[in-house]
């Protein structure tokens, strides 16, 4: 592959004529004949009815490619591993990953351009023009897998649990109701630290895709803003208003609402009448910081790498990497456990546990069960019985997969931690994790 | 045109370079760096130093790419990415800037609020403009050095915003001037052009340092303009409309 290792590239194609929109991702483009060929063997295969949807490079790159509506064709290329390690070596590729990623990158335009623009190819050019438009929201998904949010891959929303949740959540709901919406959210370290009801009724995927926006828009430093959005299952041809506010850098609430109230009169009317009163609570949201776990969960420190406990019901999420993984030579860096967490949440949820999604209308079902037969592969197929735990060892961390009704848990442990401890270690966690939070 | 202002004749030019000014200036940054406030935080000054902040709405006016978000970010003390990423909503952005009265000395806090709206999403939806025009109290017009067309098009965009009793601080700026080897736009168009239409022209381009020399003379101008705008509508010796109290948090 002519990628380097572990990037990713996503090219964007009109279906019909193969004209290239778009690419992203990895500083490296792909030579122009390259993404010919790639469009030619899709093409190729269609004329033989054939859909292809998938391959796999001698050295670990894969190509996957999706077409949406019959209007754009959008191809994700991995460049696959340099290294062999044990997890790699049994993961089908990043599949899944990419084609969450892709179905993430539609939605993205969908949001940003609205679907009927994206549908009514008339002009090439000007469609060419106005995808631009789209590429901080892209690049911004492309980038989370590096700041440790998972939820693009898991299609459950990055969660952080506030120490006082009662607190927020008052907060959130009057200040929603008061910019006449049921739909708020508030973002503490671009994870959601509460949210209104019909907030979470929202299709996982837009939760996903507004959380991603948060992040965008809370980046840049700005103190509040007025951007249109599609939802790209809810109202994908009807833009709404998402009105964003900074309350404090790294604290975020927004609102989707109709052509009322204006920005200028809901920051200087109302965002000061229901937030002064908890400038202290935020602080202490803001302190929770990258454990996303208040201090009154306690965590068996040496034994815990790196933890995802997925609320499957709630399609929620909490993740944390140890801060101190860092500072000892003989673990892996902070950043590598994001990663090998990542990749054990591809082996287990494909291999061992199926994905359970909440009910999404329409065509995404379909969608949905197309995904699950090809990722969960035939070795759950074979058995008649669901596989409640799992774990990995490898030369670099130890893995425990753990799932009840409501819950998984992905965990990491040192290599230090025996084998026959991991199950143990494993119940303690998702117990602390749950048990007083009421994740 | 009444905007015939001279330079630093409000306030004091340079402020940031006294002594006496370094209390006042080290409510805005932090580790050397410009402050973020969020909309919940002010500058917070000792309990016995009593300060009033003034607040005021800008709007950042002119094309798409020809450099709003990177001014904003600029003056904000903020860092911008290099590629243009299309804004496609409003953002604004927050900052404080202490400016000294040369008249009695008095200390104030604007606190200024830049509205940004990407071009293309003002084409696009028609609830922005009237939006970005709610209460708006001074427009920037930007033009970029290396984009003529941009220039050709200020005397268009100034006089849709020439209505008779509006009272609206207006500033031209130049960006990208430090692309100025592929400058589309003299020296000398631009002085004619100052001249012509009565409106100071600023520039800006360039590294950002992090000190605030880069942004003071141009927050000094636009900050002198405001108030001298505030104190001319007010009939009432006590002061102009946007003041408000001090209410630090
Ligand atoms: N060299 C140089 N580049 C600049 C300057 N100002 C902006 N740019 C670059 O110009 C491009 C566009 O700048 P933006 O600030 O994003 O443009 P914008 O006016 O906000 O555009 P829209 O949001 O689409 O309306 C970016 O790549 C910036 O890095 C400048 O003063 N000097
Ligand atoms: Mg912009």
């Amino acid at each position: 592959m002519m990628l380097q290792d572990g990037s990713t590239q996503v090219l964007c194609l009109t279906a019909n004529s193969g004209v290239p929109l778009f690419t992203r991702g990895a500083s490296k483009q792909l030579p122009f004949s390259v993404i010919g060929s790639l469009n030619g063997v899709h093409m190729f295969g269609d004329g033989q009815g054939v859909v292809l949807s998938s391959c796999q490079t001698d050295c670990g790159g894969r190509v996957v490619w999706r077409v949406f509506h019959d209007s754009v064709m959008l191809i994700a290329v991995n460049g696959g591993h340099g290294s062999t390690g044990v997890i790699q070596g049994h993961v089908k590729g990043e599949e899944l990953f990419l084609e969450r990623l892709l179905e993430n990158i539609w939605n993205c335009m969908v949001l940003v351009l609205g679907r009927d623009e994206l549908t009514n190819m008339r002009n090439v050019e000007r469609l060419k023009k106005d995808l631009r438009s789209c590429f901080g929201l892209i690049d911004q998904l492309l980038e989370d897998r590096h700041q440790g949010i998972m939820g693009n891959l898991t299609h459950c929303a990055d969660c952080l649990l506030p120490p006082n949740p009662a607190l927020v959540q008052e907060a959130v709901n009057g200040f929603t109701q008061s910019v006449d919406s049921e739909f708020g959210c508030l973002v503490v370290h671009g994870r959601v630290a509460a949210a209104t009801e019909n907030w979470w009724r929202l299709a996982p995927q837009e939760v996903i895709l507004l959380s991603a926006l948060m992040r965008m828009l809370s980046s840049s430093g700005s103190a509040s803003c007025d951007y249109p959005v599609f939802l790209p299952q809810g109202s994908p041809t009807v833009a709404h208003r998402l009105l964003r506010f900074q309350l404090l850098p790294g604290a975020d609430v927004c609102v989707l609402c109709g052509p009322t109230p204006s920005l200028q009169k809901a920051q200087s009317d109302l965002v000061r009448q229901f937030w002064s009163p908890l400038v202290e609570t935020l602080r202490d949201c803001l302190a929770v910081g990258e454990r996303c776990l208040p201090g009154t969960v306690s965590l068996r420190v040496p034994d815990v790498l790196a933890l995802l406990v997925l609320n499957r019901e709630a399609r929620r999420s909490v993740s944390c990497v140890r801060p101190s993984a860092d500072d000892s030579p003989t673990l892996p860096s902070k950043a590598r456990c994001w990663e090998l967490l990542r990749l054990f949440y591809i082996f287990a949820a494909t291999r061992y546990f199926s994905q359970e999604e909440a009910p999404v209308p329409g065509a995404l079902a379909e969608e949905k069960a197309h995904s699950r037969s090809s990722a969960s592969g035939d070795f759950v197929a074979g058995f008649p019985h669901q596989p409640l735990q799992c774990y990995l060892v490898t030369e670099e961390c130890k893995c425990y997969g753990l799932q009840t009704q409501q819950h998984q848990l992905f965990l990491l442990t040192p290599l230090s931690v025996p084998t026959f401890a991991l199950r143990n270690v494993a119940t303690q966690t998702l117990l602390a994790v749950t048990a007083d939070t009421g994740f | 045109m009444a905007q015939d202002l001279p330079p630093e004749s409000i306030i004091i030019a340079d402020w940031h370079r006294c002594a006496e000014s370094k209390d006042f200036f080290n409510r805005i940054l932090h580790k050397k760096k410009r402050k973020q406030f969020g909309l919940l935080e002010s500058p917070m000054m000792a309990p016995h130093v009593a300060v009033e902040t003034v607040q005021y709405k800008v709007f950042l006016s002119g094309k798409s790419g020809v450099g709003k978000t990177s001014l904003a970010a600029r003056l904000a003390g903020l860092s911008s990415p290099n590629m243009h990423y299309e804004t496609t909503g409003i953002e604004t952005i927050v900052l404080y800037w202490p400016v000294k009265l040369r008249e009695n000395g008095r200390v104030l806090f604007f606190r200024l609020q830049l509205w940004d709206c990407g071009e293309n999403a003002l084409r696009r939806f028609d609830h922005f403009l009237p939006s970005c025009k709610e209460q708006v109290d001074a427009v920037l017009f930007l033009f970029s050095f290396t984009d003529r067309t941009s220039f050709d098009d200020l005397p268009n965009q100034i006089t849709r915003w020439s209505g008779p009793s509006n009272r609206i601080v207006k500033m031209v700026v130049g960006t990208k001037f430090d692309l100025f080897m592929h400058s589309d736009v003299t020296q000398r168009e631009v002085r004619q052009f100052q001249d012509t239409q009565g409106l100071p022209v600023l520039r800006t381009g360039g590294e950002v340092s992090d000190g605030l020399g880069d942004v003071a003379p141009f927050l000094n101008c636009l900050a002198e303009r405001l108030w001298n705008q505030d104190c001319m509508a007010a009939t009432l010796p006590s002061g102009p409309t946007h003041y408000r109290e001090g209410a630090l948090i």
